[in-house]
């Protein structure tokens, strides 16, 4: 469909090569120390004589990291399917009915523009009015909630392209708002859903500050608590920080490798809209 | 092209009342949203921020603007406005010079295959405290990745610890972050190229439009409005920066690296003093406010213009 023959240029691809450069090797370098000993990662090596997965082994069986990942995936699918059954109805109504008139879309994203330490005090307050403090599922529903201007913004770009002429189709059948939202709506932003669905999972999986004041007992920490806490020692173990920290990115990693279509189509069409 | 279809049928005159009702409960958990995150802190941050409160017992006497007074009065607090916007100014401004340069390479490039472009947006998929974890044993003064390089070269290595001097520390900590999220900016402004209008270029280049002019006069234009957008998105995100100072620095050496968030949950969470903490909170609203009002405002003046 594009034809891109004209300006394509070598200096161009040699800037690309370096950006790459600079995006792989602190992650390359990052993958080198998890197999270093503990003496090597202070020898100033850049590759390790004798690689070993030892610190990956200890990682995995003596310490919270595999629970925090496991926490963190159930917070942050859990959070992200609510997202979204609540997000979908709402950026609907907000694109086809322009409820709440032209300012509601906006209004919703403005908590985002203040840093998220303003709400860590209140949110903290009133989840230990409601019992759920250093638990798991209120830290879900806090990624919820913070989540749903997020995925209607996303979302409004793919429901603004379903023909509305479907929908009044529909309507005309004798069926009510409800209905066409279940069973015309959802249907056809089903690729949407998976696309911001991931997103927005691996928002929740990579955030810190709430789930660092929310969960702070030790058997409700997610992975990045759990991982901030190995700097407790007083001499660090670099190779098993490093290991550690792979383990807990290997689930998103591989979400963007299997998934990376939808995934980039999910970002795509928040963007252009920006 | 959605106001003309509100034109032809005004939905407010054919729906019936049960139907308006329907529709409001549609977006009612997104307005419940709006109040848990936004209205409820807000009033809570206020009321806070004029009350004697300490973490476990919020609002136990009211103090006025006291709160206020101590927290204007205290240099730290000011010098840490001052360090969060020059930080983010700067992150902003470097994040957004080099994403516009990989995107309008990557558009242009002879190889840009889709395992490149998954390769460029990594950085934004990994957990920042992961990315804090990662830039600091880079930093590590023995035996990291820079002090290695400086060494090879000939340099000595061990006297580099950027992130335990006070003059290196939080420029360490704004490449880190430069590195994180440039890939967004990438994204938006690619994505941006990839939409822009063919015939135009070509018939520039026909005109004898090459390179820089080329760039300067067609290709810039039609990008103005997603970089303003990404420069805005990107200074909101760089006003939050926490995770990075949190694992890589603490907030030191000194009060080096404290930027206004970091401040916040200093007060608010070690010492307990919610009061100061919340109005500390206030100003930072006030200098965020501020400083993404003209951005704003720009954005608006290039969409309109484009």
């Amino acid at each position: 469909m594009r034809s891109r023959r004209a300006s394509r240029s070598p200096i161009a691809s040699a800037v690309v090569g370096l950006f790459l450069i600079g995006t792989l090797v602190p992650i390359l370098y990052l993958f080198s120390v998890s197999l270093m000993g503990r003496g090597e990662t202070v020898s100033g090596i850049l590759w390790s004589p004798d690689p070993s997965w030892s610190n990956w082994g200890d990682v995995l069986t003596a310490s919270n990291i595999p629970g925090g990942v496991a926490r963190s995936l159930a917070a942050a699918i859990g959070g992200a399917l609510l997202s979204l059954a609540l997000a979908v109805p709402g950026a609907w109504a907000i694109v086809r009915f322009r409820t709440g008139g032209a300012t509601l879309g906006a209004t919703l994203m403005s908590p985002w523009l203040l840093p998220p330490i303003v709400a860590v005090v209140p949110l903290l307050t009133l989840l230990r009015i409601l019992g759920l403090n250093n638990t798991l599922i209120g830290l879900t529903l806090v990624y919820a909630l913070v989540n749903i201007p997020v995925a209607i913004w996303l979302l409004e770009g793919f429901i603004r392209a379903i023909p509305g002429e479907i929908e009044e189709a529909a309507t005309i059948d004798g069926a009510g708002t409800f209905r066409t939202l279940v069973s015309i709506v959802v249907p056809l932003v089903l690729p949407a859903l998976v696309a911001v669905g991931i997103i927005v999972a691996i928002l929740n999986y990579n955030e810190f500050l709430l789930a660092t004041f929310l969960t702070q007992s030790v058997d409700a920490q997610t992975f990045p608590v759990a991982l901030s806490m190995f700097y407790g020692d007083r001499t660090p173990h670099f190779g098993k920080i490093a290991a550690a920290s792979l383990i807990g990115v290997i689930p998103v990693f591989a979400v963007a490798v299997f998934l990376q279509r939808w995934l980039i189509g999910g970002l795509t069409t928040g963007a252009v809209r920006g | 092209m959605a106001l003309s279809r509100t034109a032809a049928r005004p939905p407010h005159l054919l729906v019936s009342r049960r139907e308006r009702w329907a529709r409001r409960s549609l977006v009612s958990p997104s307005v419940l949203a709006l109040l848990v995150l936004g209205a409820y802190p807000l009033l809570f941050i206020i009321a806070a921020s004029v009350s004697d409160s300490s973490l476990g017992k919020p609002f136990r006497a009211w103090t006025g603007t006291e709160n206020f007074e101590t927290v204007l009065a205290d240099g730290d607090v000011v010098a840490s406005l001052w360090r969060t916007v020059a930080y983010a100014l700067a992150v902003s401004l470097a994040s957004v010079a080099l994403g516009v340069v990989a995107a309008v390479a990557l558009e242009r490039a002879t190889r840009g295959g889709s395992i490149v472009k998954t390769i460029l947006l990594l950085p934004l998929i990994i957990p920042p405290v992961v990315v804090g974890t990662l830039w600091k044993l880079i930093f590590n003064p023995g035996g990291g990745l820079l002090s290695t390089i400086v060494e090879f070269f000939g340099g000595d290595g061990a006297a580099l610890a950027p992130l335990s001097s006070t003059a290196w520390a939080l420029p360490a900590i704004a490449l880190t972050d430069v590195w994180e999220w440039t890939p967004l900016v990438i994204l938006l402004v690619y994505t941006s190229l990839l939409g822009q209008d063919e015939a135009t270029r070509e018939a520039a280049a026909l005109d004898g439009a090459h390179g820089w002019r080329l760039f300067r006069s067609i290709t810039l234009p039609a990008i103005a409005g997603a970089v303003a957008a990404a420069f805005f998105i990107r200074l909101v995100i760089a006003f939050k920066v926490f995770d990075l100072v949190f694992v890589m620095t603490s907030g030191g050496p000194g009060q080096a690296t404290t930027t206004t968030s970091y401040l916040i949950y200093q007060v608010a969470l070690k010492e307990f003093d919610v009061g100061r903490a919340s109005a500390i909170t206030l100003l930072l609203a006030v200098v965020v406010t501020l400083v993404t009002l003209p951005i704003v405002a720009l954005t608006r003046k290039v969409h309109r213009d484009a």
